[in-house]
């Protein structure tokens, strides 16, 4: 199938599911659809409660024996993405300190060049959770990209996430230290459990640069109208590693100059705020922002890098429907591409993306869950350049349009296959099959 | 850019690798890191051993003819580098032997390292136009042996002069006042005066280029210098950056415009070099040096250090052989030598251009033919027209020291 078909053939999939899911959801009748909303906030109501009650065991068992306390992670309810990573709701039989892990086997074939298909353990992933008492518990995760890391091999090993949340009081915690930015969909939730294809997308890789994470302080609050917000104080972006010679900016900007808390440059910190809402049963609608100084006076000009997307997430019965939209600007490039000028990469002004995906719950048996899905993705890492005059202004980059077909299939919860096609219309080199096997616990 | 080292049949890193025309003349390197916070520091807080480094870089008697010190070919007026446009400067008892490369500027070296094969194979570091010398002290050594340099018969008759310097009562104070009993440790000692000297001393890494303004912010480029900016960062065009890296590291030091690797450029024989008059004789560069050490590495023969084209705009010689006379011509040269080769190279018996005739057939294989600008054959444009050179020397006078607004 060339593009063209392929691409025409995706867009009437993608129609037809939305189509079927507005079908579900709305050309039911008045009585059914109340009835199916009831049961929707029953569910919601019966699951509040449970994690309340868990949540007093825990309490209880902390207060009266310290070799007890439990909190594990909370799986995200139904298809909804959990509100923030470890969002805990206690159970009694829990130990103080629990084991995660996750991990991604991957298979990639370039449709045109078969030589270069790869076979990798993109993560191993190994992190704990401790809980030094009801209201207080340390969050890590350490991750080897690559299965080797070595002098000689390309492999990476990172410290992804390192925490502490305490509870100020019910519905609001504090987080001190390495983690996750709220951002997308996809950031704070990058399991491969939890996303549909082998690969994560590339609008919260390119343009959001998940995993992305960063040290600082943060508040999580969870209101009863289902609102979270989330704010605070973090690093931020290093522009003075920017490489106009490599094309690793082209990318993912932010991904070139993100620091991983390594050594990071934190003259000047960022804020960041997120709010998600989660109201409706099924429902989740959200933002983000992140601004930060990049520059760390480190350059005779200052720069400002600011990220932001807005999110939605909707299930409807069988379907898992989502859409995400960010975009990412740099102040002053003008300034700081003068001293690159020529170069092959030079700091863009301005990037974005956007991507709608529809998944159907096709066949479920015990625990089997096989749920095809098709997602069609538009992003531009260079979308603009600030000028510098003629011959030497870089011109926009063309926009990239993704279009990914495929399943995952559930094995048992927190075990999934994964296989899917994807679709360059730009560099149609990069045309690919995908295999890849998950887990998550 | 590594690509290019690591794979000896591409030849080595392509860009315009504008080998200033600098040899192994007298004395090490010199300079301290390149930060971009202590280029203002003054020469006049040196230590005692780098004073007395500094007497005995500008030291002539030091030298058989009595007439050369290490500040004869490296004039600090000159980004210390020679100040006139010989192939080679004059060395020997009585200045009359010719050297055998042109005499290398000595800023900018402190953060060079001695020699080694990087992760990619790419060969790295090292001191002289063949990295023989491990360290600024094991460089400022070599040339008062050297025959066709200062020419002392050893090391015993340097200190032997030493002791009679105006200075040689700060070296025994420094040293010991029995140091000079001991010829080889005064030497040694000798050597690491002038070493300490060349780090110590800010003019050996002033940064005080217009670029280095510029990338202050305090200064602000031409129309045409940014011009030719682009045309040097341009991997299309001058590639010059390929070697010669431009930007700033991300730990805020300035760029050195070098990556101290090596390239083989095919730089034509020049005439002007008496060696040159042996038609057997080439001078192979890495593979030869002198510690034998690269004897078994074919495919490097004909590879030259990639030097620092800081101060470049100053020099009157350019390329280890000093073939070149003019920046122009240099870089014509770069852009040129594929597309119009019989500028540059004589003509066989038979009427075809004897290209790359400065080394012995079997080596040619060698020479840095992949990457731009060198990528292209007789009758192509050249990568840059005869303004764009003009725009591209614009620049490369913006890194000469010591501007002022």
């Amino acid at each position: 199938m060339n593009n063209r078909r392929f691409l025409h053939a995706t867009r009437i999939a993608l129609a037809a599911a939305l189509a079927l899911a507005g079908a579900q959801a709305f050309a039911q009748t008045a009585t059914e659809a109340d009835l199916a909303r009831r049961l929707d906030q029953l569910a919601a109501e019966l699951a509040a409660v449970k994690a309340q009650l868990a949540q007093m065991q825990a309490q209880r068992n902390a207060s009266g024996d310290a070799a007890k306390p439990a909190a594990p992670m909370a799986q995200a309810a139904a298809t909804a993405p959990a509100p923030v990573t470890g969002a805990a709701a206690a159970a009694p039989s829990e130990p103080a300190t629990v084991l995660t892990s996750y991990g991604e086997l991957n298979y990639n074939r370039p449709n045109k060049a078969s030589e270069n298909a790869q076979a990798d353990v993109r993560r191993f992933v190994l992190g704990f959770q401790h809980r030094f008492d009801a209201k207080t518990k340390v969050v890590t995760e350490l991750e080897v990209e690559h299965a080797v890391s070595s002098a000689d091999d390309p492999g990476e090993v990172e410290v992804e996430q390192a925490f502490v949340e305490h509870e100020l009081r019910p519905g609001l915690s504090a987080r001190a230290g390495l983690f996750l930015i709220p951002s997308g969909l996809l950031n704070e939730n990058h399991e491969p459990t939890a996303y549909y294809g082998v690969e994560r997308n590339f609008v919260e890789t390119a343009i959001i640069p998940s995993t992305w994470r960063e040290g600082g302080l943060q508040l999580v609050a969870n209101l009863d109208n289902g609102l979270t917000l989330q704010g605070g104080v973090s690093t931020g972006f290093d522009l003075t590693k920017w490489d106009a010679t490599s094309t690793e900016g082209t990318e993912s900007p932010l991904g070139a100059i993100h620091q991983e808390m390594s050594l990071a440059k934190a003259r000047d910190l960022a804020v960041f705020g997120a709010a998600n809402w989660r109201g409706v049963p099924g429902l989740l609608v959200g933002g983000s922002l992140f601004t930060g100084g990049a520059t760390h006076g480190q350059s005779s000009a200052s720069s400002r890098v600011t990220l932001w997307d807005v999110h939605a997430r909707w299930n409807p019965g069988r379907w898992d429907l989502s859409a995400v939209y960010a975009r990412g600007s740099i102040s002053n490039t003008a300034a700081l591409n003068a001293t690159l000028v020529g170069n092959p990469t030079l700091i863009p002004k301005s990037f974005d993306g956007w991507y709608g995906q529809a998944a159907y719950r096709l066949w479920t048996s015990g625990d089997y869950v096989l749920s095809p899905f098709v997602r069609v993705e538009r992003f531009n890492t260079a979308r603009s350049f600030a000028d510098l005059g003629p011959g030497i202004t870089p011109s926009a980059l063309p926009t990239e349009q993704v279009v990914t077909l495929g399943a995952n299939f559930q094995v048992t919860p927190g075990i999934v296959v994964k296989a899917d096609v994807q679709r360059f219309r730009e560099n149609s080199d990069a045309n690919r099959l995908n295999l890849g096997l998950g887990w998550s616990f | 850019m590594k690509d290019r080292i690591a794979s000896p049949r591409r030849g080595f890193a392509g860009a315009l690798c504008l080998a200033a025309a600098w040899a192994l003349t007298a004395c090490g390197g010199g300079g301290t890191a390149a930060s971009a916070t202590d280029d203002t520091a003054s020469a006049s807080t040196l230590s005692a051993q780098a004073e007395l480094g500094q007497k005995i870089f500008n030291d002539t008697s030091l030298s058989a003819s009595g007439r050369q010190s290490c500040g004869t070919c490296h004039v600090a007026a000159s980004g210390h580098a020679a100040d006139n446009d010989l192939p080679a400067q004059m060395g020997g008892a009585a200045l009359e032997l010719q050297g055998h490369r042109s005499s290398p500027s000595i800023r900018y070296l402190a953060t060079n390292t001695p020699f080694f094969f990087d992760a990619e194979g790419t060969p790295t570091g090292g001191f002289f136009w063949d990295g023989r010398a491990a360290s600024l002290q094991d460089q400022a050594a070599r040339p008062f042996t050297n025959p066709v340099e200062m020419a002392n018969t050893d090391e015993a008759s340097v200190v032997d002069k030493l002791s009679r310097a105006a200075y040689v009562d700060d070296f025994k104070k420094l040293f010991g006042a029995d140091i000079l009993t001991r010829p080889d440790d005064a030497f040694a000692r000798m050597t690491l005066a002038l070493q300490q000297f060349q780090r110590e001393d800010t003019s050996f890494r002033p940064f005080t280029s217009k670029y280095d303004e510029f990338l202050r912010g305090k200064a602000t480029l031409t129309d045409q210098e940014v011009r030719g900016f682009a045309l040097f960062n341009d991997p299309a065009k001058g590639n010059c950056a390929a070697c010669h890296p431009s930007t700033k590291k991300s730990d805020g030091s300035h760029p050195l415009f070098t990556d101290f690797s090596y390239d083989n450029l095919g730089i034509p024989r020049n005439p002007d070099l008496i060696q040159n008059a042996d038609p057997a004789f080439f001078d192979l560069g890495l593979c030869a040096r002198d510690s034998g050490d690269l004897l078994s590495r074919a495919d490097l023969c004909g590879a030259f250090k990639v030097p620092s084209l800081r101060n470049v705009a100053l020099r009157h010689a350019f390329f280890h052989n000093g073939r070149f006379k003019t920046l122009k011509d240099a870089l014509t040269f770069y852009v040129q030598r594929d597309t119009n080769p019989e500028k540059f190279y004589p003509r066989n018996a038979d009427g075809t251009v004897n290209k790359f005739d400065d080394l012995p057939a079997q080596y040619r294989i060698n020479v840095n033919t992949s990457e731009a600008p060198y990528n292209r054959r007789p009758g192509d444009a050249p990568a840059l027209s005869d303004a764009e050179i003009d725009d591209l020397i614009a620049f490369l006078q913006t890194l000469t020291d010591g501007y002022t607004r």
